[in-house]
């Protein structure tokens, strides 16, 4: 066959060039949303079949809803109990698997007062597509 | 000309802006960052470049598709149909 | 090839055979059982989530047994089964041998199968297809579990034997005259993603057999609570499963090289690109696995890392459509249904991958992890690709199994539901992720973007459903009395096939193909 690949690697050169773009930016945003800040509150999450427990800096523990105040900071140190769950809050593209035996952090802050969707993403049996919490920001 | 302006209205979109806009945004001090904005600002630019490209390679099979059909008028055999090499 | 039809032959005399068309006819007649039976699961999922409440099954339970039954039917009882139905057509043909390496091996891998499906489908487990500790070790009901680690078992095993021949016939049965790059794309495609599963599948036989030891409590390997890691048990999942989803595309991507050449009537753009692609494919199939597994509290680094080993496959696979639109180029191409399902296909196939990407930049794992953008992507792989090409390529054999040719007309009916279906199903779905729908629920609270969007997914399947059905009605009506096929030219392309059809089949007696 008498052909030139000229074409090819031109489109091959471009399409890596696309790639190392998306690979440049995922990177540098997981870059800054990664560090929480110092003064972030710690909230222990605890996720068991099939309801979640939140517990705050001074001991308060909540089952099946969580009370935040708005532009504040919050390291989430999630775990299990039981079986893999994942905390959810979608509103605030908040996500992290809560595994027994592990404590995996994610920080956030929310910078809207209201009523949230807390929910379990990840399979854990029966009830799962009922795991669900509320989330309530406060303006203070 | 005019691909030299369209060209570099993309590189203005997909480069220049956002970078522009995360210089101001880090020099707004105290506040933390907004996670949420973050990620769907990354997601709709992932999605930019996504639907640019997506539309060139549809847009190429949907012309392929309507140019080479064997029912369009222009369509001829192929070379090798000819030397019966295919 | 084989005229299956035209000479009948006691149901026995295929069942008993070694010869490799006869296996192969025993592959596809399973794998498309196989997808009737998932496809009605699917079915039954689409319906329960019409809205919000319990629709059509009464109890969460059935729905997660049913799920997980119908993502383990599709992948391991119809996606696998079918590339090695037309495998052990092809395969030998294209290498010049006479039968695949070791002929009852083959019967064997075939025959392993049938009672892994039993379990499967007996047993009915309900942890996902994925059966992730610890909630597989200490919350799953036996003996549905074991059931489902028994069958996975067998058909490992199964697939391992059925990769072994495939390496072998390929490498070592070939014709002397023909050297190992000029074997066709649709062979070498075989070639690889065997070597894949060997080098993959492994690794999941011994993750399965941790997971029953651990069920029985002799061992810890995944539970927390004796000190067993479950992250484990992921890492070892995905390392071959993610592996395995090229096992899957790459003999789909396989089957397009071998119809969009006779199709546009121009040989492959580029057959050297193609064989360079799958290799670079499965090599770059093992540098991936941990994307699956973001959200499991993975440190910056590893995210980076599995970030590029992604976005690595990406040049490859884009090769092959690279290759595919030049070899359409100047062509005179005939839009027969297998043509139409490999174009459809690769459109899919550029959507999937477009949405692959996006999964894989690490911050947007944080939106569509878990969620039902997740569903419509790989849908788009193994329906709009995979799935799109083994049926493309079931038309294009059909002629050749039964001597007959389908109905052109209900074909294309059929492809324009499947697409049709495939992108308001498929698209729907990962709009519903971004808008936060969970993964594996039985039911939803009433949003009402939730409710509409579920409306349009369902009412999405039940068109690729009415699709399906008019391609079952086809086959089976044209296999009786469907226009004899012009053997020498089925489709009417002119020119001359490239391999020898009239391949013998020796239980046919003398003078039958």
């Amino acid at each position: 066959m008498a052909h030139s690949n000229w074409a090819e690697w031109i489109y091959l050169g471009v399409v890596t060039a696309l790639l190392i773009y998306v690979g440049a930016e995922a990177w540098n945003v997981e870059r800054i949303i990664d560090h929480a800040p110092a003064d972030a509150e710690i909230i222990i999450v605890t996720g068991q079949q099939w309801f979640w427990t939140f517990e705050h800096e001074d001991g308060t523990k909540e089952v099946g809803e969580l009370h935040l105040k708005k532009d504040h900071a919050y390291k989430f140190e999630v775990t299990s109990i039981d079986v893999n769950h994942d905390f959810n809050i979608p509103e605030f593209v908040v996500l992290m698997d809560a595994i027994p035996g592990r404590i995996n952090t994610v920080w956030f802050s929310p910078n809207e007062a209201g009523e949230f969707e807390i929910q379990c993403r990840e399979y854990c049996g029966l009830i799962h597509y009922n795991m669900r919490a509320k989330l309530y920001v406060e303006d203070v | 000309m005019s691909r030299i302006f369209h060209l570099s209205i993309i590189i203005t979109t997909l480069f220049i802006i956002p970078t522009v806009s995360l210089a101001f945004a880090a020099e707004t001090a105290g506040e933390y960052i907004d996670r949420k904005a973050e990620i769907w600002n990354l997601f709709f630019r992932m999605m930019t470049v996504a639907f640019v490209v997506g539309g060139v390679i549809a847009g190429t099979m949907v012309w392929q598709v309507w140019r080479f059909r064997e029912s369009n008028p222009n369509s001829k055999p192929t070379e090798y149909e000819e030397k019966g090499e295919f | 090839m084989v005229l299956e039809l035209a000479r009948p032959r006691p149901i026995w005399q295929i069942m008993f055979s070694t010869h490799h068309t006869d296996v192969g006819l025993l592959y596809l007649v399973f794998s498309l059982l196989a997808m009737f039976v998932g496809g009605a699961m699917a079915i039954a999922l689409r319906v329960e989530l019409f809205a919000p409440g319990a629709q059509l099954i009464q109890d969460a339970m059935t729905y997660n047994r049913l799920f997980t039954a119908h993502g383990t039917t599709m992948i391991f009882l119809f996606l696998l089964p079918s590339a090695a139905a037309v495998g052990n057509y092809l395969v030998p043909i294209m290498v010049r041998y006479k039968d695949m390496a070791y002929p009852k091996l083959n019967a064997i891998a075939f025959w392993m199968i049938p009672p892994a499906a039993a379990l499967v489908w007996l047993g009915m487990a309900d942890f996902g297809w994925y059966a992730n500790p610890p909630y597989s070790v200490i919350s799953a009901p036996a003996p549905a579990a074991e059931m489902w680690i028994f069958g996975l078992k067998v058909l490992g095993v199964s697939s391992i034997l059925s990769s072994i021949n495939f390496v072998v016939t390929i490498l070592k049965c070939k014709h002397p005259d023909l050297s190992l790059g000029k074997v066709p794309l649709l062979a070498w495609s075989f070639l690889t993603s065997s070597i894949i599963v060997l080098a993959a599948m492994p690794t999941f036989a011994a993750a399965l057999l941790m997971l029953l030891t651990d069920r029985l409590g002799v061992s810890g390997f995944f539970n927390p609570a004796v000190g067993g890691d479950p992250i484990a048990y992921q890492h070892l999942f995905w390392f071959t499963f993610h592996p395995e989803v090229y096992v899957l595309v790459i003999p789909a991507i396989g089957m397009m090289y071998e119809i969009i050449p006779r199709f546009s009537r121009r040989p492959i753009f580029s057959h050297s690109s193609g064989v360079a692609a799958f290799i670079i494919l499965a090599l770059v199939s093992f540098a991936s696995w941990a994307h699956h597994m973001f959200a499991t509290g993975m440190s910056f680094t590893e995210k980076t890392v599995f970030m590029v080993g992604t976005l690595a496959a990406v040049p490859a696979s884009a090769m092959h459509v690279f290759n595919f639109l030049a070899t359409m180029w100047n062509g005179r191409i005939k839009f027969a249904t297998p043509m139409m399902f490999a174009v459809g296909g690769i459109a899919l196939f550029f959507a999937a991958g477009a949405g692959g990407v996006v999964n894989t930049a690490m911050p947007l794992d944080f939106i569509t992890h878990d969620s039902y953008w997740v569903v419509g992507h790989f849908h788009l792989f193994v329906f709009g690709t995979i799935a799109f090409g083994t049926i493309g390529f079931v038309y294009y054999l059909f002629p050749y199994i039964t001597g007959r040719m389908y109905n052109e007309k209900w074909g294309v009916v059929h492809f324009i539901l499947a697409f049709v279906g495939a992108c308001i199903t498929f698209f729907t779905q990962h709009i519903l992720g971004l808008f936060g729908m969970p993964r594996r629920i039985y039911d939803y609270p009433e949003i009402d973007a939730w409710i509409s969007m579920n409306q349009l997914v369902s009412v999405g399947a039940m068109i690729i459903l009415v699709g399906m059905v008019i391609f079952l009605g086809n086959m089976i009506y044209s296999m009786a009395k469907g226009k004899p096929a012009n053997l020498e030219d089925p489709f009417g392309l002119g020119g001359k096939y490239y391999y020898p059809f009239a391949q013998r089949n020796p239980q046919h007696g003398e003078g039958g193909y």
